[in-house]
């Protein structure tokens, strides 16, 4: 009886146990709990027992976290442009730094969704499409298959509900949100814009600037090509580097 | 998944712009790195997943405003300061919900509702039996837990937490302890 009391008094605490199977002891601890794990089953069981419950509780947090994290796309945008923003000012030496970390702070309270936050935070006219992850993207097309509608996007273009969902990951946007958003083309297809996620965007049906406003600017850069007023080079890069600014210039005659 | 894969490597940051402050590139790649693992820690902390994503972000901020001036590893920091606005968060939560019910929108009740509809039933009562377990752990034991979980070591949890290497021993071996007794009901 007086042995094995000796042998417990030996025995690692869990504590050690737990410190020796993540690496966390000394080396000369270590050694001797190594030693010692070699020599007892008794420990040796415990630290089975130990892992079998680390690993039982790293499953069940991972079921319980699997899929609840969105995609980081729209987010990475966002922190760069937050990042840009603060850097601006900071390189011109305007503001201080607590005052531009204010700034920034009272701007990330008015809006909930990361996205939003990012549209409106970086163009507080209205949302517009993320540039690097829209930039816009053109398909073979010449001026006679332009013209040959009188309208600009006569044919809804169809896109698949893989393409659409892949465009609202892409944008950070919830699933419960998604009926706030219309999957648009950026430059659109009768102008000669691609069918790819390059050239889609979600793009907000409450917004001022929303998918409405867009066609008539789409319009006007159709009549305006198939007239001869400008080229269909300039009407896509015009809507693809800022739409809003092209419906200012074209659409009511606003160059500001 | 098991502990040792979802363990990170907390190197530093590499390469430095001339004046040896990390550029904006560097920022992006140990957000790229920590992002998940911090969303994950504050879906732990209970922290719905939106002011997650939020928190993320103000901490990468303040990490670009300080960047001239962290002399250490940043990974052990971002979690530090990640931590800290959970505190603020759950405080600011607590005196909400005197008025209020709890957040319906807590990342904890989306996650259950998934559970219930694609898992097994045997293995899904074991999780929320394990589940159950850990958030009746004391908080700080809960954090230190989860730190661990995401690969912090002990002596970045005990920074994060405030508290010394020994208790963060103590800490996890009592959770553990306590985890495997209900697991093995």
């Amino acid at each position: 009886m007086r042995e094995r009391t000796e042998n417990e008094a030996m025995h690692l605490s869990d504590a050690e146990l737990l410190m020796s199977a993540d690496g966390e002891l000394s080396r000369e601890r270590s050694a001797r709990a190594r030693a010692h794990l070699d020599s007892c089953w008794t420990c040796r069981a415990r630290m089975q027992t130990l892992e079998v419950t680390v690993t039982d509780f790293v499953r069940a947090r991972n079921a319980e976290l699997e899929g609840s994290i969105p995609p980081g796309a729209g987010p990475r945008a966002l922190l760069r442009a937050r990042m840009r923003e603060l850097a601006a000012p900071e390189n011109a030496g305007a503001r201080g730094l607590m005052g531009r970390l204010t700034a920034a702070a009272a701007c990330l309270c008015v809006v909930a969704g990361a996205l939003l936050v990012f549209e409106l935070a970086v163009n507080a006219e209205g949302p517009r499409p993320n540039a690097r992850v829209t930039p816009g993207e053109t398909r073979p097309i010449t001026l006679a298959e332009v013209c040959s509608n009188p309208e600009a996007e006569v044919v809804v273009r169809h896109i698949s509900a893989e393409t659409k969902q892949q465009v609202l990951n892409n944008y950070g946007i919830k699933p419960g949100r998604r009926g706030d958003f219309e999957v648009d083309f950026l430059i659109t297809p009768d102008l000669g814009g691609a069918e790819t996620t390059r050239n889609l965007w979600p793009q907000p049906y409450s917004a001022r600037w929303n998918a409405g406003v867009k066609d008539k600017l789409e319009q006007r850069l159709h009549d305006l090509v198939c007239s001869g007023r400008i080229d269909l080079p300039t009407a896509q890069r015009e809507i693809a580097s800022d739409w809003i600014g092209a419906y200012r210039k074209y659409v009511t005659g606003d160059r500001h | 998944m098991d502990t040792a894969s979802i363990r990170l490597t907390f190197a530093r940051l590499a390469p430095r712009t001339d004046s040896g402050s990390p550029s904006e590139d560097d920022i992006i790649a140990l957000y790229d790195r920590l992002r998940v693992p911090l969303l994950r820690y504050l879906a732990c902390c209970r922290v719905p997943v939106t002011d997650a994503e939020e928190i993320v972000q103000e901490v990468f901020l303040l990490l670009f405003q300080r960047r001239d001036k962290l002399d250490r590893e940043p990974a052990g920091w971002v979690f530090k300061a990640a931590h800290n606005y959970v505190l603020k968060h759950r405080e600011r939560n607590r005196r909400e919900a005197e008025s209020a019910d709890a957040s319906p929108r807590a990342l904890e009740l989306l996650v259950d509702k998934r559970a219930w509809a694609d898992a097994a039933f045997e293995e899904r009562e074991r999780r929320n039996t394990l589940t159950a377990v850990v958030r009746a752990l004391p908080e700080q034991d809960q954090h230190c837990l989860h730190l661990r979980a995401e690969g912090l070591r002990y002596r970045e949890i005990a920074e994060v937490l405030g508290m010394s290497l020994g208790w963060v021993a103590n800490s996890l071996a009592r959770s553990i302890a306590r985890i495997g007794r209900a697991d093995a009901r």
